[in-house]
């Protein structure tokens, strides 16, 4: 084992732990360990298809080519595709079907298919169905949907009734069902601009027709007199045409609240917003309207009758949107969740909202959350790509070819096959050339 | 239960009965030409259709519907007079194609009806008018409603135009405008829709405040969809005023102004481009800073709310004659093409399918008609009764009844009645604005349930309380009574029978009106007890009552009809008799229906189905079914 440990650092110019592991699929142990297939080869195909082209679909297919073209046999095929599945992500083919066609198509066809009854009772090359079933699940992780080519490929390969296949059907028989389950669904791309970003949520969160997505400030940089530059937040609001009436009729003399910020998960991207909002009236300073009787011409509103609905028709009258928390009258995301920031977000809703001049305004702002927003969420929010990470940026571009930063590399021969700990998951870019260093 | 309400209600039934007999005996005598009438004061109530909500028919209320109205020979005889030269006018001046494709009625068309008097049909005759009387007015409306677009200019321009002023106007108000009106020289509108405001008053925008000099009003806003809005030259406007109420708080009030053209500062909008009734004018009318004298208000300043809503409870009634009118006239055309036409050999009447819709479109006619001209006579005893009811009853069936046989009509034609070649499309889309204005029919059902609601609501509710308390002895006798209803157990509210005032040839019907009405008292009943003054909110279940009452109510006006033409032995009868007799049967079956609907839970009448589907679709404010065609996978 350490024979080959020694070989893999020292023989291959790839270094493949040199570069950050994709996400690996979830339940999957074995991803810390190198991949067994690259110790066996020395050699890694997808390193190789990268070096030519970029990371792209074509350089992964290329690869997945050479190894089934390479070897006639098809040696290792389990654990090269154990390793490609690895390498999906990183090739941004995760959520390709042809992709995922292709790596079935690796297992040599009707070599696993049982041939008799005894066969068929056991778990036939248990390993390979195994392996199948992981393409299944990767598939599945990522919401991809199989074909009627992955059917055919599984029958070809491990038969009828294999356990590869009863997953396919399985799939089949689930995916379409659940498929529209969410009422509220988020695109799977989602906007790269700030302000798009904000109106989606804005709108998302809201789930009103009627409300008005208004963008107080675009994003622009500015340079002052003295050359520093000065870089002005975006500011997305949302007001619906009752919660302008529910201010309106606020009264006065009790201030309204500047909340926030609020996390809002939009899959893996986290946003902040911020709401106005009172406090719901006090029991006894509720003023119900009172009954008009000259306000309907044509039938009376109400009754005088001292009759109440019977128990048993009462009914099921709790709802959640009915809920006594006091009212919401506008809500907002801006890059930057400073007072300054929000108070140019009420002056520009005071434009529509008069009241807001004559009502106290006062800001509770956690101060929390902002924090977050430097990390890779907040990142995320502001528009670039998820991947980029600063300390991986000089290790990408060379291709590995030059040795860069010798020491680290070293102790890492020695802390190996220490199991190492979970990665914390917002540094889970890189976590081998952490453990080095903690070593 | 009937005992127990005998007992209950019987000073009130005494008192009543007295009045009313008296009344009855009156009626019959002085039957004089409608008179001008004096804002309501304790307006005499009619009690026969609130009290079906009570399940009963005693010998008090039936007095009020049996037998049917009838006028006198002079009256009728002077009826006549008017009527010859009127429909001699429409049949040969009115050229009803070309105001539609005009969009506008030619001012000789105007003239003539000017000079026939038809622009002050119910002004008294001391104003100048003709001082028809309700059923005399119901008459007319017959033919005037040849033409949908002259009908309602007409319509606008007195059962609500000027309405206001004859019923609540000042001496001096109604000698300076009523004879001017009522020549034709000035039209009337009635100006109460605003842009935010159709039902409901409390948005209402157009303001009224006091000049400086305190000498008129200054008169602002727009009001929108004006019959006549064009050209009117004298308008009732509603607007609302500063009033102190007696606490001494400011309060807004609606009151009604008298507004002259004349006035200055008026303008009105384009007419609309409408779907029917092309030939009316309908626009918007802007007021800015118009100045009303004081003595143009109409009744007391802050009252114009009842006035509003007396001018348009009293404008109703003759929807129920002008659609049997049209109907008659779209029988006798429908009926010489289906007896010329032959298809394999046959003339088209002699199809079954198309038998039926001669028969459905008879059967409404005569209903309606009949609806119409009780109603039309109620009205007319004296003491002015309060009618409201039962006009909004008849408005609601004759304007979809019209609708549908408008559009079996046309079917009867084929291809032929949706060309222009044929006036049904045009009687189509003409007919169309029944069900909409003059309060569309869902208000009007929910006026006429919560109305009846109401009613019976103040008198069951000592005895809803006493069961909700758990009174043993009256949910046993309650029991018996639902059992005794659910064996088949006749009720016998005397209609028939040897003093009854249904003829022996309409008893099957009389007694299915009867079996309605007794289990309508008992569904009535349990909606109170279920819903009590919730009531309102639950538009389904009120629907289904106003359905009932309004069924009940036709079933009546047949009945009585029926009998009264056997009894004098109109032409005919017999054929009277059988329309009576199958729409009593064919109602009295829906009827039924309705009731047991109302007698079960939302979930079982399909009810929170349907209001679930509607809160879905309208979240996303669409259709929200994915396409048949859409996969999965």
């Amino acid at each position: 084992m350490v024979h080959q440990v020694l070989r893999r650092f020292h023989g291959s110019a790839a270094r493949p732990e040199s570069r950050p592991p994709p996400p690996p699929p979830p339940g999957d142990l074995r991803e810390r360990k190198p991949d067994r297939w690259v110790v066996a080869r020395g050699d890694d195909p997808f390193e190789r298809a990268a070096r030519r082209d970029a990371k792209t679909k074509a350089a992964f297919a290329s690869a997945v080519d050479a190894f089934a073209e390479g070897d006639k046999r098809r040696r290792g095929h389990v654990e090269f595709i154990y390793a490609a599945l690895r390498r999906m992500a990183e090739f941004g083919v995760e959520r390709d079907l042809a992709v995922y066609n292709r790596l079935l198509d690796v297992f040599p066809k009707e070599a696993f298919v049982p041939r008799n009854y005894v066969q068929r009772m056991f778990n036939h090359y248990p390993r390979q169905q195994e392996c199948a079933v992981q393409i299944l699940e990767q598939m599945e992780t990522h919401g991809l949907l199989p074909n009627v080519e992955t059917k055919v490929l599984l029958v070809q390969t491990f038969g009828e009734k294999s356990h590869p296949l009863r997953k396919y059907q399985r799939m089949m028989y689930w995916f379409p069902k659940f498929k529209h389950v969410n009422p509220f669904p988020v695109p799977r791309q989602l906007p790269q601009d700030p302000v798009d970003l904000a109106r989606l949520s804005l709108a998302r969160i809201a789930n009103d027709l009627d409300a008005k997505v208004t963008v107080y400030q675009m994003p622009y940089t500015d340079v002052t007199e003295t050359g520093e530059e000065i870089s002005f937040p975006h500011i997305v609001g949302s007001q619906s045409p009752d919660q302008r009436e529910l201010l309106a009729r606020h009264d006065p003399s009790r201030p309204v609240f500047v909340e926030g910020p609020f996390p809002l998960w939009l899959r893996t991207t986290c946003v902040y917003y911020y709401v106005l909002r009172a406090d719901p009236l006090p029991p006894g300073e509720k003023v119900e309207e009172p009954y008009d009787p000259e306000r309907s011409l044509y039938y009376p509103l109400q009754l005088s009758l001292d009759l109440d609905r019977d128990m048993g028709d009462l009914g099921d009258d709790f709802s959640v949107d009915d809920v006594d928390e006091g009212p919401v009258f506008a809500m907002c995301m801006t890059g930057r969740g400073d007072q300054a920031t929000l108070n140019q977000w009420i002056s520009g809703l005071q434009e529509t909202n008069a009241v807001l001049g004559r009502v106290p305004t006062l800001f509770r702002l956690d101060a929390g959350p902002r924090e977050l927003q430097g990390g890779p969420a907040a990142a995320a929010a502001q528009g670039e790509p998820p991947h980029p990470h600063p300390e991986a940026e000089p290790w990408v571009p060379g291709g590995g070819e030059e040795e860069p930063a010798g020491p680290p590399r070293q102790e890492a021969d020695v802390t190996l096959e220490e199991e190492p700990p979970p990665p914390p998951p917002q540094s889970s870019e890189r976590p081998p050339g952490r453990r080095v260093n903690n070593g | 239960m009937n005992i127990n309400r005998v007992i209950n209600y019987k000073s009130f039934e005494i008192g009543k009965s007295l009045l009313a007999f008296n009344l009855r005996r009156n009626g019959r005598r002085v039957f004089t030409p409608h008179q001008y009438r004096s804002i309501k004061t304790h307006a005499r109530s009619l009690a026969y259709a609130k009290d079906l909500f009570l399940g009963q028919l005693n010998k008090v209320t039936t007095a009020e519907v049996f037998p049917y109205p009838e006028i006198g020979n002079e009256e009728l005889e002077e009826l006549n007079q008017f009527v010859a030269p009127v429909e001699k006018f429409f049949n040969e001046d009115v050229d009803s194609k070309k105001i539609d494709e005009d969009a506008k009625i030619p001012a000789e068309t105007l003239d003539g009806l000017k000079e026939l008097g038809l622009f002050g049909m119910q002004v008294p005759e001391e104003y100048g008018g003709l001082g028809l009387s309700n059923t005399m007015y119901a008459r007319l409306g017959e033919i005037t409603a040849l033409d949908g677009s002259i009908a309602v200019t007409l319509a606008a321009h007195q059962a609500i135009g000027l309405k206001g002023i004859l019923i609540a106007g000042t001496e001096a108000q109604k000698e300076k405008y009523l004879p001017k009106l009522a020549s034709g020289e000035h039209v009337a509108a009635f100006c109460l829709t605003e842009p935010g405001s159709g039902s409901d008053a409390a948005s209402i925008q157009t303001r009224a405040t006091l000049s400086d000099d305190g000498k008129h009003y200054l008169l602002n806003g727009s009001k929108m969809w004006i019959s006549n809005g064009g050209f009117a030259d004298i308008m009732t406007v509603f607007a609302k005023t500063e009033v102190v109420g007696p606490d001494g708080v400011k309060k807004d009030k609606m009151t009604a102004f008298i507004v002259e053209r004349a006035f200055g500062g008026i303008t009105s909008g384009l007419p609309e481009d409408k779907l029917g009734i092309r030939g009316s004018n309908t626009c918007e009318v802007a007021y800015d800073n118009v100045p009303v004298p004081l003595e143009n208000v109409i009744g007391e300043v802050g009252g114009g709310f009842k006035v509003a809503m007396n001018i348009l409870n009293s404008g109703r009634f003759s929807m129920g004659s002008s659609g049997a009118g049209m109907m008659k006239k779209l029988i006798e055309m429908t009926a010489e093409y289906a007896s010329t036409r032959k298809q394999f050999n046959k003339r088209l009447s002699e199809f079954g399918m198309i038998q039926e819709k001669f028969a459905l479109m008879a059967m409404n006619a005569f209903v309606m008609e009949s609806m119409a001209y009780l109603t039309a006579g109620m009205m007319d005893r004296p003491e002015v009764p309060d009618c409201s009811l039962e006009a909004a009853i008849v408005k609601v069936f004759s304007s979809e009844g019209s609708w549908i046989c408008v559009s079996e009509a046309l079917q009867i034609l084929g291809g032929l009645g949706f060309t222009k070649n044929y006036a049904y499309e045009r009687y189509l889309r003409d007919c169309r604005i029944l069900l909409i204005f003059e309060g569309t029919n869902e208000i009007l059902r929910m006026y006429i349930a919560l109305t009846g609601m109401q009613y019976a609501g103040k008198i069951l509710t000592g005895k809803i309380k006493e069961m909700k308390k758990g009174n043993v002895v009256l949910a046993l006798a309650m029991m018996g009574q639902k059992l005794r209803g659910s064996f088949g157990g006749t009720m016998d509210f005397g209609l028939t029978g040897k003093d009854g005032p249904v003829h022996p040839s309409l008893e099957d019907s009389a007694k299915k009106l009867e079996q309605n009405v007794y289990n309508f008292g008992s569904v009535v009943e349990s909606v109170l007890y279920r819903y009590g003054k919730t009531i309102v909110d639950e538009q389904l279940v009120l629907k289904r009552v106003a359905d009932v009452i309004i069924n009940m109510y036709a079933m009546t006006a047949v009945l009585s009809r029926a009998s009264r033409s056997i009894c004098i032995g109109l032409r005919n009868h017999d054929h009277e008799v059988l329309l009576a007799n199958t729409f009593c049967t064919e109602v009295y079956f829906k009827n039924n229906y309705m009731m047991a609907q109302l007698q079960k839970h939302a979930p079982e009448n399909n009810d929170a189905n349907i209001k679930k589907i509607a809160e879905q679709v309208l979240e996303k404010r669409a259709y929200i079914c994915s396409h048949p065609l859409d996969r999965t996978f």
